[in-house]
This record gives structure tokens, C-alpha cells and sequence, in this order.
């Protein structure tokens, strides 16, 4: 397995006004594994997570310091925000297909950067929704409209649309917190398909999936990382008592 | 992840100073047209002296009043103010009660069957024009009470009241309405489970609790009643004396406008701008009430129920109508104080539930009341005026003195609305996308823009026809002419379609937003290919609805476009006689009443067309946001 280091952090402080919501983050995230985010309500994971994509800059009155790289190179003030998040792709707790059909959904990112012919967007969307293994579910029903899929569907069709851009990295918000078991399943099963090409970030409130799923687990407390390892390490032997606490459930 | 695009960039914000610049002149209006009613009205002050003006009670204008010469005439309008008070208290009195009640009766008392169409019904009504209300006050209403009145007039505060009382009914209603449905369910629970009746509950429990928001709706009709101006005009009698009995003669200061503005010399324009001012400040009071009111309300809201309740969100009622049974964990926290119906004392008991059960009833006989008196007018209007609608009168042509036909008014109705909407909707619908999709919400800017937006919703249609008067057809040099009738119809509606197409950006929810940006899409390509397609249907519906404005109101046109029945227009910079304003010369003339009839035969369905069109498309958005075909959406 490669260990080439895909997202960086030096010294990230990041403000919510005056509340301080990450405090000197600094890690390393490998390139196409599975790190997971772990920790109790508030302790700054999602906010972190959105820091590698800079979707905190819609957030009024967010502001941070410290350096973040995405494949060594700075995604500070005057970078194309755009091109990064084509890059770096996201997936929200809540699915959040767009009130159209489901292949407009699917080619709303390509569509988005340029690719205008009808062929090649097709090609996009068959490759995008077997990627997330939604093909063989949706393929009569390309033309309706999405929000007419389950809900475990349209969390998959929201991980096809990530994935239609082509995207190195992908970034999951809880993306499991409201599915029942079954989707749920299928979803973390597409993860370990996923990760053989995508390097995957996800925050996750069920320490049962990131020990399942992920290569790397990070354990967060009030805005500081307070371990950060193997999974199997973290899960076996946590160095960190607060975070061996949280693990064995006594406190979160 | 190069560097940015430049063209990407310039074209974001070319767009941005697009739809800033709308924004920008929202403003701009607001500031014109107090800064010009202050310019008019400010000399006239000087000369009559301020305290005099507002506290004197003898108005004998003279039209050869200058501001160089001595006064001779008397420039005092408390009259009027003490009109337009009363007017607005007889309108509450019968339109706040009927409100009221047929909002409790729709939202706790009526059978789920009927309830849907009712509601339609009674929104659809909200949309009459007011000249239509006046001309059925003069011919129904007037005549009725006159058998009554001492002197055979039925003409008065009686006749304005049950007239304009009928008018805002759907107001109050809706609102009403909207926040009894927003009262959390637990409410009712708790009232039920101490063994309260069902009307009881309602109205010792789920009623007080939304005291506020009902209040707020009475606030907004006491607002429109005094802003009021045709409806008044045709049922008042107008002499400028305080009124003495329900049937006396009285003036509002709207009316006094109408009334002397055509013929008006130098110095008593100038009054009459004053008189505006006045006006305008009383409506400036009256909204801020109505402000700090909901304003109270939603905060109680969010600590009571965890989820916002705008009055105004049309599309969202429903969704609150559904949350209506819903158990809600509140209960225990918030008991409802029903000690009363504690079983010790049995007599006491019995009695509040009779008390509360004539309640039901009175609500039962309010809302058959309302819809009755509202069906009323507009059966009124089509059963006399269908069998005059004759070729003759559509599209005869215009003869002095002879048979009158509305073709030239059809004309020019049909001008201003295709000018009004290429000038007032861009702008209407670029500044809501700035605020809804480009600003920081609660930043400073925004809420200026918001509250000038607001202010120029409030601001009683005869100011802006006062307004467009001095500024356009004086200062402008257009003269009485459909363009300055359009410009100053433009204003009016500017703030009716932010507010309707901001409701619909808003109704988009933000994660869709979110979903769009993180797949690298900019803010305009969000706002073009996300927001706008689903909110569509609601815009659509915004602008309709400003269509049917545009043909319904005729205090702004009356002075810029023209008054009187005129020849067919040749184009904008000629005269025009809107259809509303041809029904108010023939209702007051009242030698051609089949004509009359026929005319406002043809507005009343000209206009609720137009509203039932927007109705239908504001539901295809809600559909269009849940899940179109029918299909549920999240299931879960």
C-alpha cells in the first residue's frame, strides 16, 4: 500500500467568532485509504473535514489560520475554489439530490466544468452510478426524478455525483447516520471498493463502522486531535485515556 | 486547482453588481419618494404652520392659494385624521371579528372535506380589487342601509366599515390562520387530557397562545383600512367633518387626496403633499407594531415549538398544517394551566363549556358569513354585469358624450401591465436573488434593503399615485401619461415580487446549495441550475399575482395616467384610463350603470384568472421541492 501523504495540516486554528472550534491541527491523511474521524457532538470533526474543501467559506463569521495542503500544494486565499472541489469531493449526512432527474443529477458536475456532449455525459453517468453500485437499481428510471428513490438510493446517487467529477478525494459527512442497517451496509461495502481509487475521509458517530472500515482513525476533543493512529491501534490500544474512554462507551 | 479562472471571475461578479444594483434601487425609491412628499409638502407646513395643519379642524380649500399670497382658505386635517381612525375602527370591528373567527373555524372546526377549497376560496377573494368593493358598496350596501338612516343615506362610517370589514376578512384570515395552525399540537394534547371539550381547548388554550400573531393580523388591517382609498372615497359622503352618528358623512385622508388633487392650486398641492406624509407616518407606525408583533411571536415560536412560523410563508403553511397532530416532546414541559376543569367543582365546569361551545358556533356563523358576503360580491358583479358584456362595449368605438366602450381602457390596461412588468419584475426578482442567494444573512446591507424593501410595501397605493404625480408626470416633465402610470405602478409592485420570489428561493433547501457547491459549482451556476429551476413555479406565481395587482389598483394611475374615460391611447406618452379607474369615473358618474356593471364583470375575472393561475403554480412548487409525480419523498 502506497503511504504517499495526500492531505496536510500545519498549525489549522479555526474560529467560530470567538469560539474556537479546531485548536493547532496537525495530521497527515494517506492517500487511498480510509481515515476516519471519530468523537462526541461538537468536537470540531465535520468542521475539519470541511476545511479540505473549503465549505466553510459559506459559513458567516468562519475564519482560520494555519496552512492545509492537498497534494502538497496550499489551498489558501487564491485558490480556484471551484477546481478544489472538483477535486476533493463531498458527501452530506443528509442526501441532498438535486429536485431533478436522476441523470441530471449524475451530470450536474461535469455539466457544471464543461462537458457538454450528450455521449461522453452518458458514458459519465453509467460509470459513476456503477461505481456506486446503483446502476442495476436505477437504470429503468434514469428520467424520473430523483427524489423518488429510497432513501439509501439517493445517498448512493449523491456519492455517483460526487464521484461523476472525478474527484482524488472524498470526503463523507456522516453519510450513514440516517440510513437503516441494510443501506447502511451497502454503503460501508462501497467504501472498501471505493477506497482502491479514491483516498476517503469520513465522520462517523458509530465507532463499530470507522473499527470496520477505516485504515486510520482520528479521535477529536473540543477542537483538539487527541490521538491519532492505525485503526487497530487506536481501537486495541488507545494511548490517550480520554479517547479510551469514549471507545469503551464511558463517556460521549 | 490552479489559480482562479479570471473569466469565471468577472462573469460572478458581473452578475453580483447586477443584481446588487437592483437592490440598490429599492433603496433609491424609498428615499425618492419621502425625499420628494417632503419636497412638496414641506413649503405648505411652512405656510399653514405645522401644528395648525395636523390640529386644526376646518379644511376650506381654495385653489388660488399660492405660497407668495395670503391664505385664504383654512388647511386643517385632524377631520380627516379622526376620519380615517374611525374608518379603520369600523373596519377591525367587522372585518377583525369575521377574520378571526373564520380563521379559528378553518383551522380547528372544519370538516377536513372542505376545508382545502374554503381556504382556496377565501385567498382567491383577497385579490378583489377595491374598486370593485366600493362599486358593491354603492350599489348594495349603501341602498340597504339607507333604510335605516335618518335621512335616507345610507353613505357613512356603517357603510365603509361592513365594506372594508368584508375586504380584509381574507387578510385576517390567512394570517390568523397561520398562526393558530403554528400552535404546537401539545397544546391542544394537554388542554384535552385535563378533560377540556374540544372548543374549549381551542379556545381557552390553542387560541391565546397565538394572541400574538392574531393581534399582528389585526394590525395589518387596521394598516390597510387607513391606507384604503377608492372603496373609501365611494362610500363616505367625503364632507370634512368629524363624523357624529354611524350614518354621517366623513373624510379620510386618503380621500381627501383623491378628491382635490385634480383641480389642486399651489398652495393646497402642496397640502395635500403634506396630507400624504401624514398618511405615510401613521402607516410607518402601524408596520412597525406589526413588526415587533411577529417579531415577538416567531421568538415565542422557536422557544415553544423549535420551528419558525412566518405568517407570510404561504407555501410553508401546509407543511405546518401536517406537523398539526404530531406528539410533541414539549408536553410536560409546558402545561397548559387548565385548573378549571378540575372535577371539584362540576357547576363551574359545565358553564365554561357551554361559554366556549357558542364560541364554535359564533366561529361556525362567521366563517358562513365571510364566505357568504364574499361570494356575494363577486355573484354580484358577474349575474348584473355578464349580460352587458356586449361587442359593442368591449371593442366599440370611443364617442364623447355617447354610449361609453372600454376598448381604449382594455388598451391601456394591457399597456401598463407589459410595461409595468418589463420594468418592475427584473427588478423585483433580481434584488430578491441578492438577498436570498448573495448576502450574509442579518448583515447590515441586507437588512436595509429589507427594511426599505418593506417600507415600500407599506406605503398606501394613493401616496405612490401622489408620488409618481409630483415626481414623474411634474419634475419628470411626462405629464398625465400611461408611461408615468407605469413607472409609479412599477414601484408599487417592486415589493410585493421580492417578497414573493424570496419566499420561493427561500422555500429551496440550503443543503442543495451545499451539494451544488461542493461539486465545484460557482454561485451563479448554483443559483442558475439549483435554486432557480425548483423555485420557478413560485416566482411565476409572484409575478402573476403582480399582474393581477398591476390590473386591480387604480389610487396610483388615477392622477399619472388619467381619470376619466379617454380615447383610445397612440402610445406611452399619450393618456390612458386603466379598467379600474373606467369602473370608478362610471360607478361615480352613474349615468351608464349596465356599463358599470359590465366593466367590473370584466376585471373581476380578469383578476381572479390571474390569481387562480398564480395559486395553481405557487402548488406545483411546494410539489416540485417534496418530489414530483406524486412519489414521496424520504420516506424516513
Amino acid at each position: 500500500m502506497s503511504q504517499e501523504i495526500c492531505i496536510r495540516t500545519e498549525n489549522l486554528n479555526l474560529f467560530y467568532g470567538a469560539f474556537q472550534a479546531l485548536k493547532n491541527i496537525n495530521m497527515d491523511i494517506c492517500g487511498r485509504e480510509i481515515t476516519a474521524f471519530i468523537g462526541p457532538s461538537g468536537c470540531g470533526k465535520t468542521t475539519l473535514l470541511r476545511c479540505f474543501n473549503r465549505m466553510n467559506d459559506l459559513v458567516e463569521g468562519c475564519r482560520s489560520d494555519g496552512k492545509i495542503y492537498i497534494k502538497g500544494r496550499d489551498i489558501g486565499a487564491d485558490t480556484d475554489v471551484n477546481a478544489l472541489r472538483r477535486e476533493v469531493g463531498m458527501v452530506f449526512q443528509k442526501s441532498n439530490v438535486f429536485p431533478m432527474s436522476v441523470y441530471d443529477n449524475v451530470a450536474y458536475g461535469p455539466r457544471t466544468h464543461g462537458t457538454k456532449k450528450g455521449r461522453l455525459l452518458d458514458g459519465i453517468v453509467l460509470e459513476s452510478l456503477k461505481k456506486a453500485g446503483l446502476w442495476d437499481e436505477v437504470k429503468d428510471r434514469l428520467n424520473k426524478s430523483a427524489l423518488g428513490l429510497s432513501g439509501g438510493q439517493q445517498q448512493r446517487l449523491c456519492i455517483a455525483r460526487a464521484l461523476a467529477v472525478e474527484p482524488e478525494i472524498l470526503l463523507m459527512d456522516e453519510p450513514t447516520s440516517v440510513l437503516d442497517p441494510i443501506s447502511t451496509g451497502k454503503i460501508e461495502e462501497l467504501c472498501g471498493e471505493l477506497k482502491k481509487r479514491y483516498t476517503i475521509v469520513i465522520v462517523t458517530h458509530n465507532m463499530q463502522q470507522a473499527a470496520r472500515i477505516s485504515d486510520k482513525t482520528a479521535f477529536f476533543l473540543l477542537g483538539e486531535m487527541l490521538e491519532y493512529g492505525a485503526t487497530k491501534d487506536v481501537f486495541s490500544d488507545p494511548k490517550n485515556e480520554k479517547c479510551e474512554r469514549y471507545i469503551t462507551g464511558r463517556f460521549g | 486547482m490552479s489559480k482562479r479562472p479570471w473569466k469565471n471571475v468577472i462573469k460572478e461578479g458581473f452578475f453580483k453588481a447586477v443584481f446588487g444594483t437592483a437592490a440598490v434601487f429599492s433603496i433609491l425609491a424609498v428615499v425618492l419618494i419621502i425625499v420628494f412628499l417632503i419636497y412638496r409638502g414641506s413649503p405648505a407646513l411652512q405656510k399653514i404652520g405645522f401644528f395648525d395643519f395636523v390640529f386644526n379642524a376646518e379644511w376650506m380649500s381654495d385653489s388660488r392659494d399660492t405660497y407668495a399670497s395670503e391664505v385664504s382658505g383654512s388647511y386643517g386635517i385632524l377631520t380627516m385624521i379622526a376620519g380615517s381612525l374611525y374608518a379603520a375602527a369600523g373596519t377591525v370591528t367587522v372585518g377583525g371579528t369575521l377574520g378571526f373567527f373564520t380563521a379559528v373555524f378553518l383551522a380547528k372546526f372544519c370538516p377536513k372535506r372542505i376545508k382545502k377549497p374554503l381556504n382556496q376560496i377565501i385567498n382567491l377573494l383577497a385579490g378583489i380589487p377595491s374598486v370593485i368593493y366600493g362599486f358593491f358598496g354603492m350599489r348594495v350596501v349603501v341602498p340597504l342601509l339607507g333604510v335605516f338612516s335618518a335621512n335616507g343615506d345610507g353613505s357613512g362610517i356603517l357603510a365603509v366599515g361592513i365594506v372594508l370589514g368584508i375586504m380584509i376578512t381574507p387578510t385576517v384570515a390567512a394570517l390568523s390562520g397561520a398562526s393558530i395552525e403554528a400552535v404546537d399540537a401539545s397544546y391542544y394534547e394537554g388542554a384535552a387530557a385535563l378533560g377540556a371539550s374540544r372548543e374549549q381547548a381551542v379556545f381557552k388554550t390553542v387560541v391565546p397562545a397565538a394572541k400574538s400573531g392574531i393581534f399582528a393580523s389585526v394590525v395589518l388591517g387596521v394598516g390597510r383600512a387607513i391606507g384604503e382609498t377608492m372603496a373609501v372615497v365611494m362610500l363616505a359622503g367625503n364632507n370634512a367633518v368629524f363624523p357624529s352618528g354611524l350614518f354621517s358623512s366623513f373624510r379620510t385622508m386618503t380621500a381627501n387626496i383623491v378628491l382635490e388633487m385634480s383641480y389642486a392650486g399651489e398652495l393646497q398641492a402642496g397640502a395635500l403633499a403634506a396630507t400624504g406624509l401624514v398618511l405615510t407616518f401613521f402607516i410607518l407606525v402601524i408596520n412597525l407594531c406589526f413588526n415587533a408583533l411577529k417579531g415577538g411571536k416567531m421568538a415565542k415560536k422557536r422557544t415553544a415549538a423549535g420551528r419558525k412560523a412566518n405568517p407570510f410563508g404561504r407555501y410553508f403553511n401546509r407543511a405546518c398544517q401536517k406537523t398539526r397532530f404530531s406528539a410533541s416532546p414539549l408536553y410536560g414541559q409546558n402545561p397548559p394551566k387548565e385548573e378549571n376543569y378540575v372535577n371539584n367543582k362540576p357547576a363551574k365546569h359545565s358553564n365554561a363549556a357551554a361559554i366556549a361551545a357558542v364560541g364554535k358556533y359564533v366561529s361556525y356563523a362567521a366563517a358562513a358569513a365571510a364566505v357568504f358576503a364574499l361570494l356575494a360580491v363577486v355573484l354580484f358583479v358577474l349575474i348584473n354585469g355578464l349580460p352587458h358584456v356586449t361587442g359593442e362595449l368591449l371593442f366599440g368605438a370611443f364617442n364623447y358624450g355617447g354610449a361609453p366602450s372600454i376598448a381604449a381602457s382594455l388598451l391601456a390596461t394591457a399597456m401598463l401591465i407589459f410595461l409595468t412588468s418589463l420594468i418592475a419584475f427584473p427588478i423585483g426578482v433580481f434584488t430578491a436573488i441578492f438577498l436570498a442567494e448573495y448576502t450574509v444573512k442579518g448583515g447590515k446591507f441586507v437588512r436595509l434593503i429589507r427594511l426599505t424593501v418593506e417600507t415600500l410595501g407599506g406605503i398606501p397605493s394613493i401616496v405612490y399615485g401622489l408620488f409618481g404625480m409630483i415626481f414623474f408626470c411634474g419634475i419628470l416633465n411626462m405629464g398625465t401619461s400611461i408611461i408615468a402610470g407605469c413607472l409609479t405602478v412599477s414601484l408599487m409592485i417592486i415589493p410585493t415580487t421580492v417578497r414573493g420570489t424570496e419566499e420561493a428561493l427561500l422555500a429551496v433547501p440550503d443543503s442543495l446549495r451545499e451539494g451544488s457547491y461542493a461539486l465545484g459549482g460557482g454561485r451563479l451556476t448554483t443559483v442558475r441550475r439549483v435554486v432557480l429551476p425548483p423555485a420557478l413555479p413560485g416566482i411565476l406565481a409572484a409575478v402573476i399575482l403582480g399582474i393581477g395587482r398591476m390590473a386591480a389598483e387604480s389610487a396610483p394611475v388615477l392622477f399619472t395616467m388619467g381619470a376619466s374615460l379617454k380615447p383610445t391611447p397612440t402610445g406611452y406618452r399619450s393618456s390612458g384610463t386603466t379598467l379600474a379607474v373606467a369602473l370608478y369615473a362610471l360607478a361615480r358618474e352613474g349615468a351608464y350603470v349596465d356599463e358599470a356593471y359590465a366593466t367590473a364583470c370584466v376585471l373581476v375575472v380578469g383578476v381572479l384568472t390571474l390569481n387562480i393561475i398564480s395559486a395553481a403554480l405557487g402548488a406545483r412548487l411546494q410539489k416540485k421541492l417534496s418530489g414530483g409525480g406524486g412519489i414521496k419523498a424520504q420516506s424516513k
